[in-house]
């Protein structure tokens, strides 16, 4: 829904410090601070709009939510929705959007007709981009201004502005969900993967708990080499455990770990869980204990031993008691989940009262 | 031993304020200042807010229903005489288009007039929660105008001239099609292949293949899947448990959004709902989410923002109520995890239901 996530939450980033207000009636003049001499001419007084008929908003005898319009807002949306009715295609109209859009740069409306003028007038797209850069900079958590942008980039077939310009907008804020998106729409429609590791790698210097980074390195390196081969894998595990030893308490990095590794074999990786273990006396964490948890899984899942389920219990209470509290409950349950999937009880085939299956006793999964 | 006094400023700093809440509902609905302008094609979102607010609240009495149901249905876009239009229809966000005001048919020929699929979701809602019966909406129409919606990777579009798409539209579809009890405006198959490719190596759900994981694209997610009633169909127990995981990780006092971000009111609605539907929510900590929670409570003119000391908006201060919902806070009614809307309200589109299959029934 626009204007409603993280991603785009204009209203709690207003910039004034008065409170709500609880009564606004009417309308406000264009205030003297910001037109001293009235230069401002409503569109309803320039002759060269005089041949349009404004059409005012109509919310019937009960309107909900209504927001109270300046004259001056009124008075451009009034002129907007007139060319809207008629589907004037002109210059005039080109030019009102832009004062639109100004006023309101989420209304998906005015982006709409802005691009069905374009291509009716042949506009100049080169200049479009640059409109729309400035925009952007001013208004990066829009959704409306990034949509635009690609179709501009689309209709131009040219995307050789866009790594530079997300780079600089993520240079203002490293994790803005749109700016990525974008960027990974540039990537794989144009085929631009040559230096995106690179740039990511440097990000990584620059916050290496920047959890956006870590998703786009798993974006390039999935769409290029891939982590079949063991050299790559390798390569990814190391990575992952130096940059845990510079930053031990960082979800991102573990995350990333074991999101390579769930699917290939945790437990069968070799030298993987000695390491984890030494990390664990000077380096630990919940992510890592967490981690060790997944491993003994992942190990039971394919050799139920009895020392290594204890393993995992332990670690379960460790979490649970010490190093994880806040998630309490939910470790004690993995504990009883593990307990009965496991654990001697198993061959009973009884459900636990929260639910879950013991499918296998001890004994060699086959 | 705490002094008599720290105790009682402990109690001040957490008591919920819930008659500050009501009046901020009111006043949402009501009239905004113009530096709300950016909202003005969301009118309809920012109205079920309020209104599923003071539901949540129990203070639906405090408002004139039959009003805002005839404002609701008046931003319907009906099927015009030739019924061109059909694959445009369902509500609009408000009346920024400059359609004239309007609660019945047939629909009015405007070049740029069209439904919004968020819009469409929150109309439905909002007329179940004022205790209408639907009987106005043209079902058939919201369900064409839906199916043109949705692009050949399972994903949805917001409206008919072309949007960025994402997961989140598929969720206010499935919502649509939930409610209106009648699954022919999506192809669900496809609609379970985009949510599967969004999910990310980190057990979460971006809003499309390769997107970071996220709270609210996870909530979509999941919320979904389990409206289509397809859940444990499109997901493992091993992926079940994998993404429990990942939202249960984002409990740090309130709930964050993403790994290594800042907590934020919402996320107690996103994330807690999820963890909800998996079963899960009950192995969260509810002390810490709720100080947290109201910590974002603004004691003056009530709601809650996604920050302490931070501006309230209408979105904050819902979902903040139904994160508090979630954990039982008293009072408040029960949400029900997946529609977001209260139990009651969805007890209501229950026995709504069971009259149209009644009435199926009983045609000739």
């Amino acid at each position: 829904m626009s204007g409603l996530e993280e991603t785009s939450n204009e209203s709690s980033e207003l910039k004034e410090d008065n409170d709500f207000d609880v009564e606004v009636e009417g309308h406000v003049e264009v205030d003297y601070a910001s037109d001293p001499f009235r230069l401002y001419m409503f569109y309803r007084d320039r002759k060269e709009w005089a041949d349009l008929e404004p059409v005012p908003q109509d919310d019937g005898p009960n309107p909900v939510v209504k927001i109270a319009y300046s004259e001056k807002f009124s008075d451009v949306y009034d002129y907007f929705r007139a060319l809207l009715k008629k589907d004037e295609r002109s210059d005039r109209a080109f030019a009102l959007t832009a004062e639109a859009i100004e006023l309101n740069a989420a209304n998906y409306t005015v982006w709409h007709y802005r691009r069905v003028l374009l291509q009716a007038l042949q506009k100049d797209l080169r200049e479009e981009m640059r409109y729309i850069t400035d925009i952007i900079e001013e208004q990066p958590k829009n959704y409306q201004v990034w949509h635009h942008r690609r179709m501009v980039v689309e209709w131009l077939n040219d995307p050789s502005e866009e790594l530079e310009f997300i780079a600089d907008i993520l240079s203002q804020d490293a994790k803005n969900y749109h700016a990525w998106q974008h960027r990974q729409w540039v990537i794989q429609e144009y085929k631009l993967w040559d230096n995106e590791l690179e740039f990511v790698e440097k990000l990584l210097e620059e916050d290496v708990r920047n959890n956006s980074v870590w998703n786009q390195r798993h974006f390039v390196i999935s769409h290029t080499t891939g982590y079949s081969s063991p050299a790559i894998l390798d390569r990814e595990v190391q990575y992952c455990l130096n940059q845990i030893r510079k930053a031990p308490h960082n979800e991102s990095a573990w995350n990333y770990l074991k999101g390579i590794l769930q699917d290939r074999g945790m437990s069968s990786h070799p030298g993987l869980l000695e390491q984890v273990l030494e990390l664990k006396e000077t380096h630990c964490s919940p992510y890592l204990l967490a981690f060790l948890v997944d491993c003994y899984e992942d190990a039971l899942e394919n050799n139920n031993q009895k020392e290594t389920l204890n393993r995992a219990l332990e670690v379960c209470e460790y979490l649970a008691q010490e190093k994880d509290t806040i998630r309490k409950e939910y470790w004690l349950f993995l504990q009883r989940s593990l307990e009965s999937r496991f654990g001697p009880s198993a061959a009973s085939g009884e459900p636990l009262a929260d639910g879950t299956e013991p499918p296998a006793g001890q004994q060699e999964l086959s | 031993m705490n002094a008599p006094e720290k105790v009682l400023e402990e109690f001040e700093q957490i008591d919920f304020l819930r008659d500050r809440h009501v009046r901020f509902f009111q006043r949402t609905l009501q009239v905004l200042p113009e530096r709300y302008a950016s909202l003005e094609t969301t009118r309809l979102t920012v109205m079920f807010f309020a209104v599923s607010g003071l539901d949540v609240l129990d203070a639906l009495d405090v408002i004139d229903r039959n009003n805002m149901i005839e404002w609701i249905y008046s931003l319907q876009v009906l099927p015009t005489e030739d019924q061109s239009n059909l694959s445009r229809c369902g509500f609009r966000g408000s009346s920024h288009i400059g359609i004239p005001y309007s609660v019945k048919g047939p629909g009015v020929l405007h070049p740029y007039d069209s439904g919004h699929v968020a819009m469409t979701y929150t109309g439905l809602t909002s007329l179940l929660i004022l205790g209408d019966d639907l009987s106005r909406v043209n079902k058939q129409a919201c369900l064409a105008g839906l199916k043109a919606l949705q692009l050949e990777d399972g994903s949805f579009c917001a409206v008919p001239e072309g949007s960025e798409n994402d997961i989140r539209f598929i969720y206010c579809a499935a919502c649509i099609c939930y409610m209106l009890d009648d699954w022919s405006g999506m192809d669900i198959q496809k609609a379970i292949e985009y949510i599967r490719g969004s999910m990310s190596y980190d057990n979460g759900f971006g809003q499309g293949a390769g997107l970071e994981s996220h709270g609210g694209w996870t909530f979509c997610a999941i919320a979904s899947l389990c409206l289509m009633g397809r859940l444990e169909e499109a997901l493992s127990q091993r992926e079940l448990d994998r993404i429990r995981r990942w939202c249960i990780m984002r409990q740090q006092s309130g709930f964050h959004g993403r790994p290594n971000k800042p907590v934020d009111t919402c996320y107690s609605f996103w994330v807690g709902a999820t963890l909800e539907l998996l079963d899960v929510f009950q192995y969260t900590n509810y002390e810490k989410n709720r100080n947290y929670i109201l910590s974002t409570q603004d004691r003056l003119v009530g709601g809650f923002a996604k920050w302490p000391d931070s501006h309230p908006d209408p979105l904050h201060a819902y979902l903040g109520l139904c994160g508090l919902s979630l954990i039982g806070e008293p009072n408040l009614r029960k949400v029900h995890p997946a529609l977001n809307i209260t139990q009651r309200a969805f007890q209501h589109l229950q026995q709504l239901q069971q009259t149209w299959r009644d009435n199926a029934g009983t045609c000739t």
